[in-house]
């Protein structure tokens, strides 16, 4: 992940097959709506708390073609989707589903941040997300607040899931 | 009597079970009967939604199917699930392929998505099933004046041409049940920004940053509490107040939209599970 391409030994093209590929992915139609005018990144709380994120940027770099820079880097993965850009975007561009489209598309060629990784392991192992943390303690809770403590969460159809869709790719 | 299967998600039974219990006595109170769904999944937000569209669809699409076995709609409590479900159904009543990729991978539990159910979030069933005048007439404990933020969260509330709950930019329908419960319903700054949450996977300091962003605007606005109606933020809005950045500062108690109206309600504090909140309402439920 921590490895970022440079411009200099990456050959961009202008037309940007990569904004096409992201155009064909499920989500990714709209990204070339953008008219660069910035209104995503000045609603984002992420870009007002570190300088690492922009999304009118990662857009543009979209659009440019910098393929390799993008899927290489973090910055698909800083979104969190609260789409409070596309409230407030004239264009209709929707950001989140965009950067979701990047990210399975950087995910295919094996870059994807460990944190996601992990979860991603855990929920195609348990079929949800908190097996591990659920303990005798919150058991007991559960049963004074007069809650089922048997969760029965299902297991067999994420094994299915990984079978179809992650074989081999990037989960082991 | 109004049925709804409950789809309660991952995070809200482990890790704020007064939620599920306190939705489960209020709804009850005005005569919606919740059933728990049995061998659900992981509805895929956040995370297997960011590496497969389709695993995302199947996971979702598998919930939404076993409630038309049920043959209920659903209610979801959580923003990060009310929105996951709502999404998926909007892709598969509009994607044949999808749709039918899969119902085959559904098929051999003899499942089938056909687009029958509804799905809803808790505050829906407030404004749509429950409506504001019940509400109002169900009132035995009203507060006095207690100053109180609603935070809506992100997915609740947005996209909104896809989850319809309120106006994305003017939310109103909990700051309504706060006024008429006999509180008073706060302005601040932000009040449609996101908790920071999602951020935790993948920087903790940031998402850190945006929550306790979103707690000084709040502060600022001098309140007695913050009212939540997404497990998923109010575990966050909670946690925040407890890192470094909060030191020093006095903690705003953050409660559920269900507990706060279930008092009032004449529901025990202890039915509502008010006791296990990490961060103590007393000063809020002393107005009464
Ligand atoms: S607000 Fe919309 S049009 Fe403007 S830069 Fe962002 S994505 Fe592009
Ligand atoms: S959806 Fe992503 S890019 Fe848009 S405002 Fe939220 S965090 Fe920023
Ligand atoms: S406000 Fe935060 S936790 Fe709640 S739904 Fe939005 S992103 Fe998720």
């Amino acid at each position: 992940m921590d490895e970022v391409n440079t411009a200099a030994n990456t050959n961009h093209v202008p037309s940007s097959n990569f904004a096409k590929e992201v155009e064909a992915m499920p989500g990714g139609a709209d990204i070339a709506k953008c008219i660069q005018c910035g209104m995503c990144t000045a609603s984002c709380m992420v870009a007002s708390t570190t300088d690492k994120y922009r999304p009118r940027k990662l857009i543009q770099m979209i659009l440019l073609g910098l393929r390799e820079e993008v899927l290489s880097s973090d910055l698909p993965w800083l979104c969190m989707t609260c789409r409070m850009c596309e409230e407030r975007c004239q264009e209709n561009v929707n950001l989140a589903e965009i950067f979701h489209a990047v990210r399975e598309i950087a995910a295919r060629e094996g870059y994807i941040p460990p944190a996601f990784k992990n979860a991603i392991d855990v929920v195609l192992k348990d079929g949800w997300m908190l097996e591990d943390a659920y303990s005798d303690f919150i058991e007991d809770d559960r049963d004074d607040l007069g809650l089922d403590t048997d969760l029965s969460w299902n297991k067999k159809f994420v094994a299915k899931l990984k079978k179809k869709y992650f074989k081999g790719v990037f989960i082991k | 009597m109004k049925e709804f299967a409950l789809y309660a998600g991952c995070t809200t039974p482990v890790r704020l079970p007064a939620y599920e219990a306190s939705v489960t006595k209020v709804l009850e109170k005005f005569g919606v009967k919740l059933i728990p769904m049995k061998d659900v999944n992981c509805c895929g937000a956040q995370y297997i939604e960011s590496v497969s569209y389709n695993a995302f669809a199947a996971m979702s699409g598998r919930i939404l199917a076993l409630a038309e076995s049920m043959g209920r709609d659903i209610l979801a409590i959580c923003g990060a699930c009310s929105g996951s479900l709502k999404i998926v159904k909007h892709e598969l009543d509009n994607n044949e392929k999808l749709r039918a990729e899969v119902n085959s991978l559904l098929e051999d539990e003899g499942l089938k998505y056909t687009g029958t159910v509804e799905v809803k979030h808790l505050l829906q069933v407030f404004r749509e099933d429950i409506g504001y005048d019940a509400i109002k007439a169900a009132i035995v404990k009203p507060y006095n004046g207690v100053r109180l933020a609603a935070h809506y969260g992100c997915h609740v509330l947005r996209p909104p041409d896809i989850v319809h709950v309120d106006d994305p930019e003017n939310p109103t329908i909990i700051d309504r049940i706060v006024e008429i419960a006999g509180g008073v319903a706060v302005d601040y700054t932000g009040k449609t920004r996101c908790c920071g949450g999602p951020m935790l996977g993948i920087d903790e300091e940031v998402a850190g940053k945006i929550g306790t962003d979103k707690i000084d605007n709040i502060r600022a606005a001098n309140v007695d509490g913050i009212i939540t109606a997404c497990g998923f933020c109010d575990i966050q809005l909670t946690q925040v107040q407890f890192g470094n950045e909060a030191e020093g500062k006095e903690r705003i108690p953050v409660l559920q939209l269900t507990q706060y109206l279930g008092v009032a309600l004449g529901i025990d504090a202890e039915v509502l599970g008010i006791s296990l909140n990490k961060i103590s309402p007393a000063h809020i439920l002393a107005t009464q």
